[in-house]
């Protein structure tokens, strides 16, 4: 299972917190993005940051491992 | 003593974060500090309240990594980064940041350095209530 978890601006567009993906062996960052993006095109529009277990990553060819946490992010405004 | 790096709902203290900083070093010679605070105007609206949200575990792990980049890069003897993760209104803190090294320049460019690159790289998001609506930030001039 693939832990998704969304905050502040896409929260709001996707309409809940996390999501709950079944995991595919060859699952990659790059799929589960396209995969939901479908569903959630209006979030996705602005999506431009990723983690995965707590860590940026910019390859979305990076292989998903079970039981991953991943994040995707709109364009941070703290400070 | 609290952690140099945190994230919380309540307020902070300029001066015991000051004296923590201080207290981590003799050689320290300058002290440079950035405190954010909420304004009641942004974008040509009125602004009421602005609330933030986290990816919080992983807001504290940039702001550690960006505290060890910044000693490591500007030869700071000590930093400190505290964000409010809350709802504010006009006139409340925001955000901490402190830097201090033996000369007033490391310390002065970290403390800038600091806070544009929280805003680049720490996952929090802003958003403002104002009277046509909320509506979250998407820019960090």
């Amino acid at each position: 299972m693939i832990k998704v978890l969304f905050f502040g601006p896409v929260v709001e567009r996707i309409g809940k917190k996390s999501l709950e993906i079944g995991y595919r062996a060859d699952m990659t960052l790059q799929a589960l993005r396209d995969e939901l993006a479908l569903h959630y095109p209006h979030a996705f529009e602005i999506v431009c940051f990723f983690a995965v277990n707590g860590q940026h990553v910019r390859d979305l060819a990076l292989p998903l491992a079970d039981n991953s946490e991943v994040t995707f992010m709109a364009k941070f405004s703290g400070g | 003593m609290k952690a140099a790096v945190r994230i919380q709902q309540e307020d902070f203290s300029q001066d015991e974060e000051i004296l923590a900083l201080k207290a981590s070093s003799r050689r320290m010679g300058g002290i440079a500090t950035f405190v954010g605070c909420a304004r009641d105007f942004s974008e040509g609206r009125d602004v009421s309240e602005i609330s933030f949200d986290a990816y919080g575990s992983m807001a504290v792990s940039e702001m550690n990594q960006l505290r060890s980049d910044a000693i490591a890069k500007f030869g700071l003897l000590d930093a400190r980064i505290v964000h409010r993760i809350c709802t504010v209104t006009a006139g409340d803190n925001i955000v901490f940041i402190a830097a201090g090294a033996e000369h007033r320049v490391a310390a002065l460019e970290a403390c800038r350095w600091m806070i544009d690159e929280l805003k680049l790289r720490v996952p929090i998001w802003k958003k403002e209530v104002t009277p046509q609506g909320e509506a979250w930030v998407s820019s960090h001039p």
